[in-house]
């Protein structure tokens, strides 16, 4: 390519910084929207974050911030609230990956099969809906459904003579109700990933295995799970950082609450952000990026290396 | 009889997948319902869907919410999202091309490293420390700081990146030969090929940016840019219950992406998959 553009050269024998000018600056002045957003609303936010982190949160909108050093991290991270909060963020997103990739995983596959027939294409439609429904709108149906007198669910409960279920009201539910509206809120997306990749399956080797004589469970050991290593890695690594930042659905449907059962780290960063303390806000928004991006790549290196 | 065998499983399956499918749809359902049946009726009877008279005190009760009429959350939420949705589509489409046209410029791997390294940061996190660069900048409180903050995310610029590598260098190349300008090569040659990336990341842009709540409540400084998502939240969150009010507010907020969706939905399920698959 670079051979094509010296011939270009000596054939229209434009001086060399014209030619720069025309062939290159044009490149710049394309990308500069691009630079000038990533900066202003990404690179510039995110130093600013660890700046203020370093500061005195009544002086983080001065034009010099008094920096206290490490004061806010310690203050965060010596806060015992902080540290269940952690502990409470960390539990629901390992329940939270296992429940969405788990169901997910089980209902592409019945998606898949060809059982199903041309429903499947109704049925995906449906699973999907909720993505791109506002998780707002979303929400607030699901805090009203668990409702104890205006709710669906315990109505539906009462019919069929089971026990009540607590929702988000008992201390004891509230984190199982918090994480089936976020099933029902995401778990479109992994299974559309999953039929993405069952679709490019290798269908012969299925059907080797059949004639083999290996049953279901066998076939979706050995032939089906291995094929299917890239969904299950993009689906893991997307739900943890998903489910990390758990934060909307706190927002409209428990506030923390019960008992700060569902405090976790980004509604009490928010919280903390609310109260005007922006040097604490900042601190732990720091922390948890730093958490997001490792486990993000301990995800994904741990996936790299099962696949050798 | 391998029919035979498979026809109790078969029940089953649809069995399985028709349970499941319901489940999935019953919250909408209950919202529509919910939007049009008295409380009382609700209260009577929680699981009916159909009600018994079209009640609709819901939507008056709404008009105003919150200090704000409804009608301008709805022309802010029309507004800034497609604002938003073809600044972030211009400049992500641009900005890809660059850097997919000169992919070893050193600005150009500074800019990629960068910009991969803001979208890691916990979006909702972000929110905060943008909140003082809007103060720096005094867009606090009007719709360019909303709009400039939903107009950049990951999924355009990993869509638009995987359809530039796909166009064959040859073809750029004749044309240069043939002695056609940059801009020129882009607007005859790239952009038609780019029609449909361009309206599926519009597309799936629209869907994304209107269900936006979080950066639009922290920017805005008062409820007069608010957006239906946020005039939602703060109805939900108000003391007392309105709740047929609420249903009907969430109706009129579910509505405008659930169409589109069904419209185009092929469209956004492979988009999105491709968008995740590259990030």
């Amino acid at each position: 390519m670079r051979e094509r553009y010296s011939i270009v050269t000596v054939f229209h024998e434009v001086p060399t910084t014209r030619l720069w000018l025309r062939r290159e600056a044009v490149f710049y002045l394309f990308a500069f929207p691009f630079a000038a957003l990533t900066l202003l609303v990404g690179l510039w936010p995110i130093g600013l974050g660890v700046e203020v982190s370093f500061a005195d949160s009544a002086t983080a909108f001065a034009p010099l911030p008094q920096f206290v050093g490490w004061a806010n991290y310690a203050a965060v991270l010596g806060d015992p609230g902080f540290l269940a909060s952690l502990w409470r963020t960390v539990l629901y997103t390992a329940l939270a990956v296992v429940a969405n990739v788990g169901f997910a995983l089980a209902y592409a596959l019945l998606l898949d099969s060809p059982l199903l027939g041309p429903v499947r294409t109704l049925a995906k439609l449906l699973v999907f809906l909720p993505v791109i429904t506002p998780e707002v709108a979303g929400y607030v149906v699901w805090r009203w459904l668990y409702d104890q007198s205006f709710g669906a669910v315990n109505a539906a409960l009462a019919l069929l003579h089971l026990p009540a279920f607590g929702g988000i009201a008992a201390q004891s539910t509230a984190m199982l109700a918090v994480l089936l509206a976020e099933l029902w809120s995401h778990a479109g997306f992994y299974v559309v990933i999953f039929l993405a990749n069952l679709a490019i399956v290798d269908r012969a080797l299925l059907e080797a295995a059949a004639i083999d004589g290996a049953n279901f469970m066998q076939r979706l050991y050995n032939v089906v799970l291995p094929q299917l290593r890239p969904a299950i890695t993009i689906n893991v690594v997307y739900a943890l950082i998903q489910f990390l930042k758990t934060f909307t659905v706190v927002v409209v449907m428990t506030k923390g609450g019960p008992n700060g059962l569902t405090n976790f780290v980004s509604y009490a960063a928010y919280r903390l952000f609310d109260e005007a303390r922006y040097g604490e806000a900042t601190a732990m928004a720091t922390i948890l990026f730093a958490l997001v991006i490792l486990v993000a790549l301990g995800a994904y290196l741990l996936a790299e290396r099962g696949r050798e | 009889m391998t029919r035979r065998r498979n026809l109790p499983t078969r029940i089953l399956a649809w069995f399985v997948a028709g349970v499941i499918s319901l489940l999935f749809v019953y919250p909408y359902l209950w919202m529509l319902s919910g939007a049009f049946r008295s409380t009382h009726d609700i209260l009577a009877a929680p699981l009916h869907l159909w009600p018994k008279k079209i009640d609709l005190s819901g939507f008056a009760a709404i008009v105003d919410v919150g200090g704000v009429s409804l009608l301008r959350c709805l022309v802010n939420s029309v507004a800034i999202t497609i604002a938003s949705t073809a600044l972030a589509v211009g400049v992500a489409a641009l900005g890809a091309y660059a850097i997919n046209r000169r992919p070893n410029a050193l600005a150009f791997r500074l800019l990629r490293g960068g910009f991969l390294l803001s979208m890691m940061y916990p979006y909702m996190l972000l929110v905060i420390p943008v909140y003082l660069v809007m103060y720096h900048l005094d867009l606090l409180g009007g719709y360019t700081g909303i709009v400039l903050f939903l107009a950049l995310g990951p999924i355009q610029f990993f869509l638009f990146e995987q359809f530039f590598r796909t166009i064959p260098p040859a073809m750029i190349e004749q044309a240069q030969i043939d002695g056609a300008g940059e801009v020129r090569i882009l607007l005859r040659i790239v952009l038609p090929m780019a029609r449909g990336v361009v309206a599926t990341v519009a597309i799936i842009t629209f869907l994304l940016n209107w269900a936006q709540w979080f950066p639009v409540m922290v920017i805005s400084a008062s409820p007069d840019t608010y957006t239906l998502p946020v005039a939602l939240l703060n109805l939900n969150g108000e003391l007392g219950t309105n709740f047929q009010g609420i249903m009907a507010l969430a109706v009129i907020t579910t509505i405008p992406p659930a169409l589109l969706f069904l419209f185009a939905q092929r469209q956004v399920m492979s988009g999105m998959t491709e968008g995740a698959v590259k990030g």
